[in-house]
C-alpha cells in the first residue's frame, strides 16, 4: 500500500535571460524558496531529485542534484538524477513521489533548472552523421527546424477543422493576458490578434508570437508525506495522480526529429502525453470534468488548441470555439495554463514541468496573485519531451 | 558528380528516385529510414530486408520554412521553401522539401512523386543532393 504525498513547498526563479546567473545559482534560489515555503530547512530534506540538463551545470554528467547538495547541504542524502529532456520535471516529480509514496522518504525536493543557449539548440556531441542518427537527416536532407513539426500539424488541422489563423493567434492572445500577471513570466504585455499576424511568419501558419522561444528559469518542489502536512500552515495540496510514459508504435504525432513515421489510426496523437494523463486520472479516480486548470506544454498556439481535446476535455475540433469563447480563459470553464503557458515564459526545458506543479500548487491554495482562477480544486500538468517522453501530475485541494 | 547528403537514405535508378526503407516481414510494416529493429511491440519474430519504398503519395501537411536553418543544412542561393510530410501509403509517413510547385499553390491531398533537388554545388562541379517531393503531373488525387 503506498503513502499520501503532498506538496509542502514550491519556489521558483522569474523566467526571462540572466547572463550573469550560472544554472547552479538559479536552482539554489528556486530550492531556497521551496524549503521556505515548506517551512522547513535543509536538514529536514530527505532527498533531492533533479532533472539533468545537457546545456550547464551537473558536472558534465548530469549530477545537478549532487552539485547543489554540495553548493549548499552536504548531508548525506540521496542525489537522483533524472533524463527526460523537456519532459525531465515530470519525471524527476514521478521519481520523488515514488521515494515518498514507498515509505523510504519523508520530505523531498524536486529541482528544474536551465540557462537555455542562444539560438537554435545545438545537435549534441557523440552522434553519428548517418543515416542512424533523425538529427542529422532533418538537417542535411531538409533543414527541418523544430517550429517546421509543429507547422506541419498545425497546417493539418487548418484543413481538417477549418481552424483559422485568427484562432491560432488568439491562443497567443490568452497566453499574454493570463501573464500580464504573473509576476515570474517573461513576457507580460498583452497583445492582440493583430499584432501576433504581424509577427514575422516563421513557418507557416505559425508566425513569431505563436511560438515558444527559449529562456532562463528554475523551478523547485518539496514533497513531502503526511506528518508534515500541516508544517506551514498554508491549505494542503495533495497528489492525487502522477504519471509518466513513452510513445505508442503507431502514434501519428509528428515526433520532433524523426523525418518520418509509421502510422496507425487507432494509435493516440501524441501518445507519449494522452498515456501519461490517462494514466494520472485513472490513479487520481477522476476524469477530465474534474479538472479545474490544466498547465500544458504549448510550444505553439497549435498545442493550446489540439491538447486538451487529445486529453478528452472536449471533442476533436471543438478547440477553436471553446478558445473563441472564452471558456478556456481564467474563469472559463478549463482555465488553460493561467501561469502565461510556455508562450509568454519561454521554454527552460528540464525546469518547465516542475513550474507547471509549482503554478497548480500555487493556483489550489489561492496564492495565483494576478492570475489567480476562482474556486481552482484540483490542477492537471502535462508535459512532453524529447525521446517520446510524456508526464502528467494532478494535484487537489 | 552528385554526392548523396547521406549514404542509404535513397536510390537513383532508371525508374528514377526511391527512398530506401526497411520492411518487416513478419509483420508487414514499412519503416523509413532503415532501422535496426521493428518497433511493433506485438511482432515477435522481426525479420527485416532491405526495400525500395513507394515513389508516389499524397500530400498530408506542410509548412514553409521562412528562415534559414542551423549551418548544418546547406543550400546553395537560400530562399523560403516548402516541407511536406507525405502519405506513401501502408501507414508511412515521410518527409521532405516540397520542389516545382509555388508556395501558394500546395495544397493538401495534392500527388506527389519522388524527385532529387540539388543543393549544393562547388568550384568543382561536384553537387550534393537530396530527395524532394515534387508534383506529380500522371495523377490528380485532389
Amino acid at each position: 500500500m503506498t503513502k499520501p504525498v503532498h506538496v509542502l513547498g514550491a519556489g521558483a526563479h522569474p523566467w526571462g535571460k540572466w547572463p550573469n546567473r550560472s544554472q547552479l545559482q538559479l536552482a539554489i534560489d528556486a530550492l531556497a524558496m521551496a524549503i521556505d515555503d515548506a517551512g522547513l530547512s535543509w536538514p529536514e530534506i530527505q532527498g533531492l531529485v533533479a532533472a539533468s540538463s545537457r546545456f550547464e551545470g551537473g558536472m558534465g554528467w548530469g549530477l545537478h542534484a549532487n552539485e547543489v547538495v554540495q553548493a549548499v547541504a552536504e548531508q548525506g542524502i540521496p542525489c537522483v538524477n533524472v533524463g527526460g529532456a523537456c519532459a525531465a520535471g515530470a519525471i524527476a516529480f514521478q521519481t520523488a513521489y515514488s521515494m515518498i509514496a514507498s515509505g523510504q522518504c519523508d520530505v523531498v525536493a524536486v529541482l528544474g533548472a536551465e540557462r537555455m543557449p542562444k539560438g537554435f539548440i545545438p545537435r549534441p556531441p557523440g552522434s553519428q552523421d548517418d543515416i542512424t542518427d533523425s538529427d542529422y537527416l532533418r538537417w542535411v536532407a531538409m533543414g527541418a527546424t523544430n517550429p517546421a513539426y509543429w507547422a506541419i500539424e498545425a497546417n493539418r488541422r487548418k484543413h481538417d477543422f477549418g481552424t483559422t489563423d485568427a484562432t491560432l493567434a488568439q491562443a497567443s492572445v490568452l497566453m499574454r493576458r493570463n501573464a500580464a500577471g504573473n509576476r515570474l513570466a517573461r513576457f507580460r504585455n498583452p497583445t492582440t490578434i493583430d499584432e501576433v499576424l504581424a509577427s514575422p511568419m516563421v513557418s507557416d501558419p505559425l508566425h513569431l508570437l505563436e511560438i515558444c522561444p527559449v529562456s532562463d528559469g528554475a523551478a523547485a518542489l518539496i514533497l513531502g508525506s503526511e506528518q508534515y502536512v500541516q508544517r506551514s500552515g498554508k491549505r494542503p495540496v495533495h497528489v492525487a495522480g502522477c504519471a509518466i510514459a513513452t510513445g505508442q508504435f503507431g502514434d501519428p504525432g509528428r515526433r520532433i526529429p524523426t523525418i518520418s513515421s509509421t502510422v496507425s489510426d487507432d494509435v493516440s496523437h501524441t501518445s507519449e502525453v494522452t498515456t501519461a494523463v490517462q494514466r494520472a486520472l485513472a490513479m487520481a479516480g477522476m476524469g477530465p470534468n474534474d479538472i479545474d486548470i490544466l498547465e500544458m506544454a504549448d510550444n505553439t498556439a497549435w498545442h493550446l488548441l489540439a491538447w486538451p481535446e487529445l486529453f478528452g476535455f472536449y471533442e476533436a475540433g471543438q478547440g477553436d470555439w471553446m478558445l473563441n469563447n472564452g471558456k478556456l480563459d481564467i474563469g472559463g470553464d478549463l482555465a488553460v495554463n493561467p501561469s502565461g503557458g510556455f508562450l509568454s515564459f519561454g521554454e527552460a526545458t528540464t525546469a518547465q514541468a516542475v513550474l507547471q506543479v509549482c503554478e497548480l500548487t500555487w493556483q489550489l491554495r489561492g496564492e495565483a496573485q494576478g492570475h489567480q482562477v476562482p474556486d481552482a480544486r484540483v490542477g492537471m500538468s502535462a508535459v512532453l519531451g524529447l525521446g517520446a517522453n510524456g508526464g502528467s501530475v494532478i494535484l487537489k485541494t | 558528380m552528385q554526392i548523396p547528403v547521406a549514404e542509404g537514405l535513397f536510390a537513383v535508378n532508371g525508374a528514377g528516385v526511391q527512398l530506401i526503407g526497411t520492411r518487416c516481414c513478419s509483420c508487414d510494416t514499412l519503416y523509413f529510414p532503415q532501422t535496426p529493429g521493428c518497433r511493433n511491440p506485438l511482432c515477435r519474430d522481426k525479420q527485416l530486408e532491405q526495400v525500395l519504398l513507394p515513389d508516389r503519395g499524397t500530400l498530408y501537411s506542410y509548412t514553409v520554412q521562412r528562415y534559414q536553418p542551423p549551418a548544418l543544412f546547406a543550400m546553395d542561393a537560400w530562399s523560403p521553401y516548402a516541407l511536406g510530410l507525405v502519405d506513401l501509403g501502408h501507414g508511412l509517413r515521410v518527409m521532405g522539401m516540397l520542389d516545382d510547385v509555388p508556395l501558394d499553390k500546395i495544397a493538401i491531398g495534392m500527388a506527389l512523386k519522388l524527385s532529387l533537388r540539388t543543393l549544393t554545388t562547388d568550384e568543382n562541379g561536384q553537387s550534393r543532393v537530396t530527395y524532394a517531393f515534387v508534383p506529380d503531373t500522371t495523377k490528380d488525387h485532389a
